[in-house]
């Protein structure tokens, strides 16, 4: 069977400054990624993590990535993320950096991950949350996840974007 | 069931960075966190409340040697700003591993600055021969929250480092937890009594009621 296996890793953009990740932009992200890899590898790595690199998916919201790339070369570009310390856009630099929260073979399982994370997430939200209106809100999207168990599709968006609005 | 565990965050005087610094390690994933307080050799009469676990760090061979035969510690240091002006040798370094020490590398110094990260990533290559891979440990020496990294990105680290995947995996997780009891069978007697000053009960309710028909009256 010939076909090229690719590795997704799964970030999360995590930085103290919340304007850091609205300013994200897929072109941007993967100049960056490219850059540290070089920084780290040298030539070699930038050319051989390059073949099969792309931003699959890009939550601002929340500042969740996906990024794929060949399943040879995984590990050089898994172990230069730790080095990105800042996310240069438009002038304004921000100090920000990568946590890494899975590695999958396909977008599948990565999804599943996202959304297992989306709902822990949203429980330790509703802990932390002071405001009544927000409470209310992240209750709702909290029982309507766990209602919703078919279309995974929608809750990945909806459960994002209802975080970033009570975080707001 | 794998604990994470960064054990080594530097302690500044500020008591809400440090709070900052610990909520994002929780965050994180990691369940164990150590804070450092670093003592200057010279500076020995600085009284700090007896720590659980000490680690030194080191620059010259004769001190190693002591360090891994004799010294009361739980962690060697390995400093990672400078090439390291020896080399280390197997027999001492085997001592070590005999009695439970860990070595301990620091990533954060190699996330600043390029010069740096060379010297680490040799430092580590040239101590993964000699010890081959055997209680490692990787910490962060964070200074503020950004500079900590997640464990799964820290165990990759590790694979720069020379070590193997499940070596480095245990670097963050289980060699971490091997220290932290070596610091607590420190403090007690071969590992196995320990003293803890239990609270003194109220005098008064307690001894009204003899033990017999206490037990009664919860029955």
């Amino acid at each position: 069977m010939v076909r090229f296996k690719h590795r997704y890793l799964l970030c999360e953009l995590m930085s103290d400054d919340p304007r850091c990740r609205l300013t994200l932009d897929d072109r941007v992200l993967g100049n960056l990624v490219r850059d540290t890899i070089a920084r780290v590898h040298g030539t070699f790595g930038a050319a051989a993590c390059s073949i099969g690199f792309a931003v699959r998916y890009l939550n601002v919201y929340t500042g969740i990535v996906l990024l794929r790339c060949r399943k040879e070369f995984y590990q050089l570009v898994w172990s230069a993320l730790p080095f990105i310390t800042y996310l240069e856009n438009k002038g304004h630099r921000y100090p920000c950096f990568f946590n890494t929260l899975h590695v999958g073979g396909t977008i599948r399982t990565c999804q599943k991950f996202l959304i297992q994370y989306n709902r822990r997430q949203l429980l330790i939200l509703l802990q932390n949350c002071t405001d009544e209106r927000q409470r209310e809100a992240i209750q709702k999207s909290v029982t309507r996840s766990c209602l919703v168990e078919e279309s995974s599709g929608e809750e990945l968006s909806d459960g994002g974007e209802e975080a970033a609005e009570t975080m707001e | 069931m794998a604990a994470f565990a960064d054990l080594d965050l530097r302690a500044s005087s500020d008591l809400k960075a440090l709070r900052g610094m610990v909520e994002t390690a929780a965050h994180l994933g990691y369940s164990v966190v150590a804070i450092n307080h670093v003592v200057d050799f010279k500076e020995k009469k600085q009284e700090i409340e007896k720590p659980v676990v000490v680690s030194e760090l080191f620059t010259t061979l004769p001190i190693v040697q002591v360090a891994c035969t004799h010294l009361d510690v739980d962690l060697v240091c390995v400093t990672v700003t400078e090439k390291l002006p020896f080399y280390f040798k197997r027999p001492p370094v085997n001592v070590a591993i005999d009695r439970g020490l860990g070595f301990e590398l620091v990533y954060s110094p190699a996330i600043k600055d390029s010069t740096i990260r060379r010297y680490t990533i040799s430092n580590a290559l040239n101590l993964m021969q000699i010890c081959k891979g055997k209680n490692i440990i990787i910490s962060s020496a964070a200074e503020r929250p950004l500079e900590i990294r997640g464990p799964y990105d820290v165990a990759n680290l590790g694979l720069l480092f020379g070590l193997s995947e499940s070596d480095a995996k245990a670097a963050v997780s289980i060699n971490c937890r091997a220290a932290l009891l070596h610091g607590e069978t420190r403090r007690t007697a071969f590992g196995i009594i320990s003293t803890v000053k239990k609270p003194r009960p109220s005098e008064g309710d307690d001894d009204s009621l003899p033990a017999c028909k206490k037990a009664k009256c919860e029955g």
